[in-house]
């Protein structure tokens, strides 16, 4: 078991071995490129698993497993600085996700990006991101989740404007890496603080780490601004970096327009892995949150604190702003990005009201089934010829009948289609939950409403792209000769074989937390040995269910109802009410806000910064300058009277010479210098051998 | 870290002095004698800044026993700083004389000012335990030399040999600084004894060891130790002597008290060994790869000079690593009085070069042909320069080795360094070779004209001072010694 641990590192390294070697590689070497990266994500894959297995049984009366490996990283003056890593079920579970959707994401990639010219560099980003997230997973030290928090931002940034010389792409890139880097802000300096209070940043450390007791009840015990915990305040400023990362209200506006990007990119990274790093980090974190002068959470029982009640009620708002923004989305990948908000912020909700494991599953769930949209989008757009607009789609469920197939699965997991779908489990879960939630029953109702618009935008996006009529040119003419015209296909094997693996995997997920079998339950907690077979939830679960089926079918029928009779041409929602349908339509202006407030206050500082440097200071400056200039004045009319008229004629000729020098000696110091290199080198060898004996 | 201002100034009386003395030769130059010949500026300048010098030297010397440390470390008194500013003033003063005897620039003024920042930059350097104020003092030095070392425009070989100084004190800067960062990261600190202490727990690092090396990179340029010297035979040569003569003795000087201030306050935990087959990682280990690199390689290159200045170059470089030879020693005074002494002698030699440079324009080595005839008084302190950096006795080139080889045989058990004290005597019979061909020339070899040489009188009255100062601490040496005690 120690030795899985102290080689957790592998994981994260062995893509990082082939974006290493892939950054090498020239641009015609398509097939290493795409191979190293697959292989060495496969290979992780593996490892993972090896590793999950080892999660799987606890030692007797351990309960959770969680295994540590710390090591000395490097020492300043009188502190140490540890790393190491993490082995518990959190992680383990995340692991298999990252690798499992990644390496099927990367396979699909073969196929997406067939035809880009920058088909080697895609790997070597992709394969970036995966060791970062990766590492991001197995960290047990904030510090270098941070790091890695921020490769992932990195590669984000990288693979948001990979096709750069859109300006769209270029402006999404930054944006999402400027808006997240507010957030990131606030983590900074939550760990910063965290470590002023607790002196470590490793999280498990035999009893001294900043999540085990000790550190927590100290943090718990000193208040700090209006008589705030420690903890909670640092809680609510590693809040910030997650809202940043997982595209919370207000920090949501990068999400959307991250899709800028390639498809198997949103997949993989705004849809699956990253944006969920945001929702691992609270729930790594979650002792920290859910410390209060009671001591630490304990399994199964989650407390109320004011932490976890800003995170349940950003979560809350964040789902049904999503789902209501999604509603009037016509651009196929930007609904699923709205619809990503939505779950994210069910998945921060899950986490506030009902722990760790309920919003972690939700997470696992929703990487499959949105990879699986994603993917499909991807395939579909694939189909279409870069075709985004849902409106001008239309009839592909004859043309891409395997896509549809697993879009169609991938629809009604999202939209909590009951008992087969793992959407379904894990949504309800999060219903539950926030139904016991004693604060507040308005989380519950907000959720119910998010699960209602979610089968809304869903259906009315399945309408527009697989049985409206077709919108295609080639397909209502049928005589349309020019190349980019040609009417919409399916997608390659490469490409639908990672949906239909996607689309089993969606279903098999709904076996893992049914109110039957609660198997992740218990493997969160650490309870597994005492897991059985039967019924023994209460009535609120029925309920719950009962209640969530009623506002799916709801949503289902009124929008099948609404889109279906409509005749094409205007949407069928914003005949009904234009106004709210404008307003959605324009993301409830918070764009704009941003730009009247934040923007404009941005600017206004520059410009008083601008005045400021160019009169106070400058003028400073100017009149040190003016008082030089009266000296070089002086200088100068004392010069001008004594120069000799053969004076330039010398500057010339030694100017000339200087080059004729220059062009003989060229080269020679760059000889010296590198004979100091080699020195230098030369000596440290020396001295490193004969230490040595 | 509360510093009381008016005592920081009262301590730094005598640095503000030569600042304010070389702004004030600036400010003058170019007031006051802009349409005088170069010659009477040159003059002008050489005695404000003689007073300013003079002035700041006597203060110091009124400080005497003073002691203090301000700011933990960044400025650090004690009799010796006191002493060694002494003589870097001394040094200065003398480099400002030598401008006299040539005539490479209009611009006196400046030249005389940037004289007086790299010399208040070496006093600054002399007097810090702070490694940001040594980088920094070290950089006013260089960037003050460089300037200095262009100085000469009509001549392509400055220009030339100030760029080529310039890259290589930009790397040496580089590398210095990587090495400070690095032991700022393993110690947590750049006051020196609070470094040593925290080094000392990490002596095996090899962190610690890639900062020595890379920290001995930006001092062995300062110091043209091989194979950080290459600079040195151009910049030599194509400088205007009196920068030339300013490089090899002050800033000689001050490099090689920060190094050994360095080496022996702030690693002695990282000392390891470079004993014959007893060799430790550390910084004696390099130290003494770099001595004896340095002892072979300038020694052997003098031999094929013919340009005087290049063979003062090469032997500047070898007496880089005897000097290295004093620090394995881990004997302060002998390092001192060894580079003290040196920089008299090479002082000395420069004067002379530059007195006939600028009456024949002639800087070969058979330049000097029949100097016996044509100016006995450069022909006798010639010989007393050159006899002092053979290491002949009774001058004190030879007790200067003497005390340095002493020193280094005395390091470590059953004569570890042995080796390296044989190599460096080895070494010096080799330098006789070529310091008497240059003798040769003196003495022997007939001139194509009899003409007499004469330099100013100021200048011919400094270059006799200086024979006779190498004489007597070669004759008396414990006063000079107890001064660098």
């Amino acid at each position: 078991m120690d030795r899985i641990v102290e080689h957790l590192w592998i994981i994260p390294a062995l893509p990082l071995l082939a974006a290493g070697i892939i950054a090498l590689l020239k641009r015609p070497h398509r097939k290493a490129a795409a191979a190293l990266a697959i292989g060495s994500l496969g290979l992780a894959f593996l490892v993972s698993c090896v590793a999950f297995a080892a999660t799987l049984h606890p030692a007797a009366g351990a309960g959770t497993v969680r295994l540590t490996h710390n090591f000395a990283w490097f020492d300043l003056g009188e502190s140490t600085l540890r790393l190491g890593w993490l082995l518990d079920p959190l992680t383990a579970g995340m692991l298999v996700m990252v690798t499992f959707v990644g390496s099927l994401i990367f396979v699909f990639s073969v196929g997406y990006m067939a035809h880009d010219p920058n088909f080697t560099r895609f790997f070597g980003f992709l394969s970036l991101f995966a060791a970062a997230m990766l590492g991001l997973l197995v960290a047990n030290n904030l510090l270098f989740l941070f790091m890695c928090w921020e490769v992932v931002g990195l590669a984000s940034y990288l693979l948001i404007g990979f096709w750069f010389q859109k300006p769209e792409a270029a402006a999404a890139a930054k944006k999402a890496f400027v808006t997240t880097r507010i957030g990131d802000l606030g983590f900074f300096l939550g760990m910063v603080w965290l470590y002023h209070g607790t002196g470590t940043l490793l999280f498990y450390d035999k009893g001294a780490g900043c999540l085990e007791q000790g550190a927590i009840a100290s943090l718990v015990a000193q208040t700090t601004l209006g008589g705030m915990a420690v903890s909670t305040a640092i809680s609510l400023l590693l809040f910030c970096g997650a809202a940043g990362k997982s595209g919370q209200v207000p920090l949501h506006v990068w999400l959307p327009d991250a899709m800028e990007g390639p498809t198997p990119v949103s997949a993989l990274i705004h849809a699956a892995t990253m944006v969920a790093a945001g929702v691992f980090l609270v729930a790594r974190v979650f002792p920290l949150l859910g410390a209060s002068a009671a001591g630490l959470p304990a399994d199964g029982h989650v407390p109320h604190t004011a932490a976890l009640a800003v995170v349940t009620w950003i979560g809350a708002i964040t789902a049904v702003f999503g789902a209501l923004v999604a509603v009037a989305q016509s651009d196929i990948k930007r609904i699923l990005a709205y619809s990503t908000v939505s779950q994210l912020g069910y998945m921060m909700m899950g986490l506030g009201v009902g722990g760790p494991a309920v919003g972690m599953f939700h997470l696992l769930a929703h990487a499959f089934f949105k990879a699986l949209l994603f993917l499909g989008a991807g395939s579909v757009i694939h189909g279409c010829h870069g075709e985004q607009d849902i409106r001008r789609m239309g009839g592909l469920r004859k043309a891409m009948p395997a896509t549809f197939a697993t879009y169609a699965v991938g629809m009604m997991a999202l939209a909590g289609f009951p008992l087969v779908f793992s959407g379904f489990w894990s949504k309800d879960e999060i219903l539950h939950a926030a139904l016991a939630w004693s604060p507040s029953r308005l989380p519950f109702a907000l959720g119910l409403f998010g699960a209602f618009l979610t089968a809304f935008y869903m259906i009315r996006q399945m309408w527009f792209v697989f049985f409206a009529p077709s919108a295609h040119p080639a397909a209502r003419h049928g005589h349309d000769t020019r190349p980019d015209a040609a009417a919409p296909h399916d997608s390659p094997p490469v490409m639908t074989v990672s949906l239909a693996i996607l689309a089993g995997a969606t279903v098999a997920m709904s076996l893992l937390a049914t109110p039957v079998w609660p198997w992740f339950h218990a493997y969160l907690g650490g309870h597994l040995d005492h897991l059985h077979v039967g019924w023994d939830a209460d009535g609120a679960v029925l309920a719950t269910m009962a209640l969530s089926t009623v506002a799916v079918a709801l949503g289902t029928g009124v929008s099948w109802r609404l889109y279906s009779r409509s005749a094409t041409g205007t949407d069928a929602v914003e005949r009904l009410v234009p106004r709210l349908f404008g307003a959605l339509r324009g993301r409830l202006y918070v764009d704009g806000f941003y730009a009247a407030t934040v923007f404009r206050l941005n600017r206004a500082a520059a410009t008083a910064f601008d005045w400021i440097d160019r009169f106070v200071w400058g003028s400073l400056a100017g009149s040190t300058a003016w008082i030089a200039t009266g000296f070089s004045w002086l200088g100068r009319l004392l010069d001008d009277a004594g120069i000799n008229p053969g004076f330039d004629a010398g500057c010339a000729g030694t100017r000339g010479t200087g080059r004729l020098v220059s062009l003989f000696q060229n080269g020679q110091t760059q000889r010296y210098l590198r004979l100091v290199g080699g020195g230098i080198v030369a000596i440290v060898v020396a001295v490193a051998w004969t230490g040595k004996k | 870290m509360n510093v009381d201002h008016a005592r920081l100034l009262g301590l730094l009386a005598p640095e503000c002095l030569v600042v304010f003395t070389a702004l004030a030769a600036l400010f003058a130059d170019l007031r006051f004698w802009k349409h005088r010949t170069p010659g009477q500026r040159s003059h002008r300048t050489a005695i404000v800044l003689t007073l300013g010098f003079g002035a700041a030297a006597t203060l110091l010397g009124l400080m005497g026993n003073t002691t203090a440390n301000l700011a933990g470390g960044t400025l650090v008194l004690s009799p010796l700083s006191q002493h060694l500013k002494i003589v870097l003033l001394l040094f200065a003063i003398v480099t400002a004389w030598l401008c006299t005897e040539t005539r490479f620039t209009r611009h006196v003024g400046e030249f005389m000012a940037l004289l007086g920042l790299a010399t208040a930059g070496m006093m600054f350097l002399v007097g810090t335990e702070n490694l940001l104020m040594v980088f920094v003092a070290l950089e006013l030095v260089s960037l003050s030399l460089y300037a200095m070392t262009a100085f000469d425009k009509r001549s392509p070989r400055s220009a030339e040999a100030a760029l080529r100084y310039f890259l290589f004190g930009g790397t040496a800067a580089a590398f210095t600084l990587f090495g400070f960062s690095l032991f700022y990261g393993v110690g947590g600190s750049i006051h020196l004894p609070t470094l040593a202490v925290s080094i000392a727990r990490h002596a095996g690092d090899p962190l610690v060891l890639v900062a020595i090396v890379f920290v001995l990179a930006g001092f062995g340029f300062k110091i043209a130790a091989v194979p950080f010297h290459a600079w040195a035979p151009d910049a030599y040569e194509g400088a205007p002597a009196p920068t030339a003569a300013f490089i090899a003795s002050g800033s000689k000087i001050a490099g090689f008290l920060v190094l050994g201030k360095l080496l022996q306050v702030g690693l002695p935990a990282a000392a390891g060994s470079g004993a014959w087959k007893a060799f430790a990682p550390g910084w004696m280990a390099v130290v003494a790869l770099l001595a004896a690199a340095s002892m072979v390689f300038g020694n052997l290159a003098a031999l094929a000079q013919t340009n005087l200045r290049r063979l003062l170059a090469y032997s500047a470089i070898a007496h880089a690593g005897y000097a290295l030879l004093a620090l394995v020693g881990g004997s302060q005074p002998a390092l001192l009085y060894f580079v003290v002494t040196y920089a008299l002698a090479v002082v000395g030699m420069f004067g002379v070069v530059a007195v006939v440079e600028n009456r024949t324009g002639n800087g070969s080595i058979a330049g000097l042909a029949g100097l016996r005839e044509r100016s006995p008084l450069l022909a006798g302190v010639t010989t007393v320069f050159l006899l002092s950096l053979a290491g002949i006795p009774p001058l004190a080139g030879f007790l200067g080795k003497f005390l340095a080889f002493v020193a280094a045989a005395k390091q470590g058990t059953a004569l570890g360094y042995g080796w390296l004290v044989a190599l460096a005597l080895g070494m010096s019979c080799v330098s006789l070779y070529y310091y008497l061909q240059v003798l040769k020339q003196v003495w022997v070899v007939p001139a194509e004209t009899r003409d007499p040489l004469r330099g100013g009188t100021v200048v011919g009255g400094l270059l006799a001072a200086l024979a006779v100062a190498v004489v007597v601490a070669g004759c008396m040496p414990e006063p000079l010694l107890d001064f660098l005690r």
